[in-house]
């Protein structure tokens, strides 16, 4: 399966990530060589294992329904320019040309 | 020696280490240096670990310094908690000495891919130290500190540790809380630990391991014990798995097995061939499986969750996302997301990832299946090479994840693994690994102890 320029401009679309007109070749080259690398699991048979492995423990315990407390050094709201009300306040919707 | 002391004394190291160049801190204060010496010698009952200086790879957040994760992108990020970790290890009396460089975002081999410039061996500056926790390894192995954190996802302190000659220990995946370990690839992460001795790292381990209502993968066990010194190891059955001792391995890597071979038979341990046939998958896998992770993960630095925003040419919300995470992530993690978002994109998840897993199942059952054959623990070399020089990797991807060879296919598995020097090939050290089953760490632990004393660590082999 070979990855071309375009395939790359979709990813890092997909990836929200800009990428730079000069580095596209390079990246067209280095995504193919670990394409083809990887393309090595095709040897691996489909059957006599099961779909998903994850490790640690078999069920993960759940804690009781009711909010936990992070132990914060600083109160919320020490972390953004506003807080009110329990509410971090953002720039409102399509207002980001103003930032 | 008072904690004030040995924190005046830390303080010399670090600014002997970072004035000879090594680059292996990213942060760190006399000043924070004597508040945990002050908190330390505060305290009632001195601690397992008292005034024990520890670093700590820069992806495990504490309150106090800024973390980056070796990544522009956190630039001016300080956390408002502390790693369970951190928060374990100074309640057992350690001190956080210093933030350490890795290679960003922890992906790498070599610590040459952090934002703030490659981490140089601190026996030969021409050389890496490996990765991606290689910052921690060099200050270890520099003398600056006895013992540091680093993270593991396929192998990033292991790796580091055969190359700069410590002891590397990776613990089972759930026996050391994630919560407040920057995420990278959620299945594999580990925080582990670097030791100049098995017991140093044994007890660092102990002290910070254990169930963490935060981090609900962490394992309902109580804290792992610190094991005992063994006379011998008599009645053990180590198994040497072929496929890890190809007949072109180095030959001072080949040469120090043998001399590991022959101080576990000394010690009365029985050595048995085994296979584990997926092993041979693993690097393909780990690299569908991790940056899969990694793209999920790393989606929430896109400047209005995490990051200095930038704004893009459109400047609208997704110009914001782009350009943010465009201009502060590097090339090595750029291509890793790259990859991650492919192999998850429709038309693609079958032929990559659903296969990806299947095979990491697979490698898993391999390791049972030997276990479940009477061996105790496994031998293998923990790298193929011992260090390489900068550079020599750096444009080829394949060829610095091939340096994970040995070692990411016990990542994939969730197993306890560790590093231990066992020579030193042309003055570069050598480094032997040992696993153990699921949660069997202090076995690992206690038998590694037994080799250490028997091994000469410091000698070429021959």
């Amino acid at each position: 399966m070979s990855i071309g320029r375009d395939d790359v401009i979709h990813v890092a679309k997909l990836a929200e990530l800009a990428v730079k007109e000069d580095d596209l070749p390079r990246l067209v080259d280095q995504l193919n060589r670990i394409v083809d690398y990887v393309a090595q699991l095709d040897q691996v048979p489909a059957d006599g294992a099961s779909d998903l492995f994850l490790p640690g423990p078999e069920q993960v315990a759940l804690r009781d329904d009711v909010p936990g407390s992070v132990p914060l050094a600083r109160p919320p709201a020490a972390l953004a320019p506003e807080f009110a009300d329990g509410f971090f306040l953002v720039p409102r919707h399509g207002a980001m040309e103003d930032l | 020696m008072s904690a004030i002391a040995v924190a005046r004394e830390t303080a010399a190291r670090l600014a002997a280490a970072d004035a000879a160049g090594l680059n292996a801190t990213l942060h760190w204060s006399e000043a924070l240096l004597q508040a945990e010496a002050a908190r330390v010698d505060a305290l009632p009952i001195a601690g397992p670990l008292a005034a024990m200086p520890i670093a700590l790879k820069d992806n495990i957040v504490t309150i106090e310094a800024p973390t980056t994760c070796g990544s522009r992108i956190l630039d001016g990020y300080v956390s408002p908690y502390d790693a369970t970790a951190v928060r374990r290890l100074r309640a057992a009396g350690a001190m956080m000495a210093a933030k350490a460089n890795m290679d960003e975002f922890a992906m790498g081999s070599s610590t040459e891919h952090s934002a703030f410039g490659r981490v140089r061996h601190p026996f030969d500056p021409d050389r890496v130290p490996g990765g991606s926790s290689g910052g921690s390894a060099a200050l270890v192995a520099a003398g600056v500190v006895p013992a540091a954190l680093g993270s593991e996802t396929g192998g990033s302190v292991r790796q580091p540790a055969s190359f700069c000659g410590v002891v590397g220990v990776k613990p089972s995946y759930g026996r050391v809380s994630r919560f407040g370990l920057v995420a990278f690839g959620s299945s594999l992460d580990c925080i582990s630990v670097f030791g100049r001795t098995v017991d140093d790292a044994a007890r660092v381990l102990s002290a910070m391991s254990g169930h963490d209502p935060l981090d609900s993968t962490t394992l309902a066990r109580s804290p792992m014990a610190v094991p005992r010194a063994l006379p011998d190891l008599q009645g053990l059955r180590i198994g040497l798995p072929r496929e890890y001792f190809p007949a072109d391995l180095h030959p001072g890597v080949a040469a120090g097995m043998e001399r590991t071979k022959a101080a576990l038979r000394e010690l009365g341990a029985e050595l048995v061939e085994v296979s584990l046939p997926n092993s041979k998958f693993a690097v393909p896998t780990y690299y569908i499986v991790a940056p899969a992770e990694a793209a999920a993960n790393l989606a929430r630095y896109d400047g209005v969750r995490y990051g200095p925003r930038k704004v893009g040419p459109a400047g609208d919300i997704r110009a914001v996302y782009q350009a943010t995470r465009g201009e502060g992530f590097g090339p090595e993690v750029q291509r890793r997301i790259l990859v991650g978002t492919y192999v998850l994109s429709a038309g693609y998840y079958d032929a990559y990832y659903r296969k990806a897993q299947r095979t990491r199942a697979r490698i898993a059952d391999d390791f049972r299946r030997a276990f479940a054959g009477g061996v105790d623990l496994l031998l293998t070399p923990t790298t193929p090479t011992p260090a390489f020089r900068a550079g020599e990797k750096t444009a080829d991807p394949v060829s610095m994840y091939l340096a994970d060879i040995f070692v990411c296919a016990i990542s994939l598995a969730g197993l306890p693994a560790l590093s231990i020097p066992v020579g030193r090939s042309e003055g570069l050290p050598v480094g032997a690994q040992l696993i153990a089953p699921f949660c069997e760490d202090e076995r690992m632990l206690a038998a590694a102890g037994a080799v250490e004393r028997v091994v000469a660590a410091a000698e070429e082999v021959r």
